[in-house]
């Protein structure tokens, strides 16, 4: 299959540079899947699962939060704010994480300001627990 | 009188002795320090680079827009992100960025977000209005962190409390010269670099994709700025660190000299002194 090259970043380090088949990252409207030769293109990223198919075929699977994907002449990247594969996540912090969020929550209106952390930090959470198992 | 003088001598000696010991340790713990500053430094890079990259692609596919990131609007206050260190002793790193900042921000009004302990105490002792009243080490401040001082940046900037930011570090170019920048973060000003025309698709939209990212973008720029900065902070005081060691030992040689030839004019006079004694 055909490969492109793909860069993925986050702030402190560079977690990715090689070529891949295929990665599908979510973005802020529902999932997309790059594949090589996609037309140039930009957008946001949400929270949730991301997968990179290498030029080997072999598949791994991460936590990726927000950021943005750009493709440029076949040149993709992926600049997230942060990205774990699926060995790195700490299921344990995760579950703590998770636990806090949703307590926080609670005690929360939707309309505070704080709300919308504890959501981001509460479905982060989950979506490394959910890579992770 | 000779006694007197070469006991003088030999305290002083002992004092620059155990002032150099100081300054060698501090150098030895610069360098030490500077290998993981400069590979952070390092790591940070390709984020600023790529992002930055990525984030201009999208201000140039967009002719006109009223997104506030990108216009520029009258300048009635700025506001400063300061980078500067925990302490003094590394030579004129300090007072490099605090020049920059005050020669920059002549004649107009402007509030300042420090970074590190020398940041706070310079601008709080000129009555400056400081944007956050906590306090990060620049050494190892963390992702995190950043995150919440660029939302302080975009959230201040987006309510017009500022008109402009700009960021001032340090830049480290080699172990021997750093070199203070001061750089525009917002309003994101089109250059030639990226005027070029733009075919690529955004989704939902550029403009939707810029007012997302934004923080993001400005998060990862403070990150690498501070993994830049404390680089240089540590090489700047590694270099003091060494001139100081450096006239510290020549200092000591000298006063070896003097100390010797007090004692030798010491021994010369006792025996002036016997002889002529012996004579009568």
């Amino acid at each position: 299959m055909a490969t492109y090259h793909l860069q993925i970043v986050t702030p402190d380090r560079l977690v990715y540079d090689g070529m891949v088949e295929s990665l599908i990252v979510r973005a802020v409207d529902g999932d997309v899947c790059i594949l090589a030769n996609h037309i140039d293109y930009a957008t946001p990223l949400g929270i949730g699962e991301a997968q990179v198919t290498d030029a080997e075929g072999k598949t791994r699977t991460a936590a990726c939060n927000g950021g943005l994907l750009s493709v440029q002449d076949n040149q993709v990247r992926l600049v997230a704010i942060t990205f774990e594969w699926q060995d790195e996540i700490d299921l344990e912090r995760a579950k703590q994480a998770e636990a806090s969020a949703a307590e926080k929550l609670k005690e929360l209106e939707r309309k505070d300001r704080d709300f919308a952390i504890a959501e981001a930090k509460l479905k982060r959470a989950i979506t490394r627990i959910h890579v992770k198992g | 009188m000779a006694g007197s003088s070469m006991k003088a001598i030999k305290l002083r000696i002992r004092s620059v002795e155990s002032t150099m010991q100081i300054t060698k340790a501090m150098q030895l713990v610069a360098t030490s320090k500077l290998r993981k500053a400069k590979e952070r430094m390092e790591v940070s890079k390709p984020y600023a680079a790529i992002s930055r990259e990525a984030i201009m692609g999208a201000v140039s596919s967009l002719e006109d827009t009223s997104l506030p990131y990108l216009r520029a609007r009258e300048v009635k206050k700025r506001c400063y992100v300061v980078i500067a260190g925990e302490r003094g002793l590394a030579g004129g790193y300090n007072a490099n960025v605090f020049k920059a900042v005050l020669a920059h921000a002549e004649g107009t009004p402007y509030c300042v977000l420090p970074l590190g302990r020398k940041a706070i105490e310079k601008f709080e002792r000129m009555g400056i209005e400081l944007l956050n009243d906590d306090y990060w080490h620049v050494e190892g401040l963390s992702v995190t962190v950043c995150y919440k001082l660029a939302g302080i940046l975009t959230d201040g900037y987006l309510r017009e409390d500022f008109d402009e930011i700009f960021l001032v570090y340090t830049s480290f170019q080699s172990m021997m010269t750093q070199e203070v920048k001061t750089e525009k973060l917002l309003p994101i000003e089109k250059t030639e670099e990226n005027k070029r025309p733009v075919t690529a698709v955004y989704e939902p939209s550029a403009e939707e994709m810029l007012t997302r990212v934004m923080p993001d973008f400005l998060a990862g720029r403070l990150y690498s700025a501070c993994c830049d900065a404390f680089a240089s902070e540590v090489s700047a005081r590694r270099n003091a660190m060494d001139s100081a060691t450096k006239n510290a030992g020549e200092m000591i040689a000298n006063l070896r000299l003097h100390y010797n030839r007090a004692r030798q004019g010491a021994i010369t006079q006792e025996i002036t002194e016997i002889v002529a004694g012996a004579e009568h």
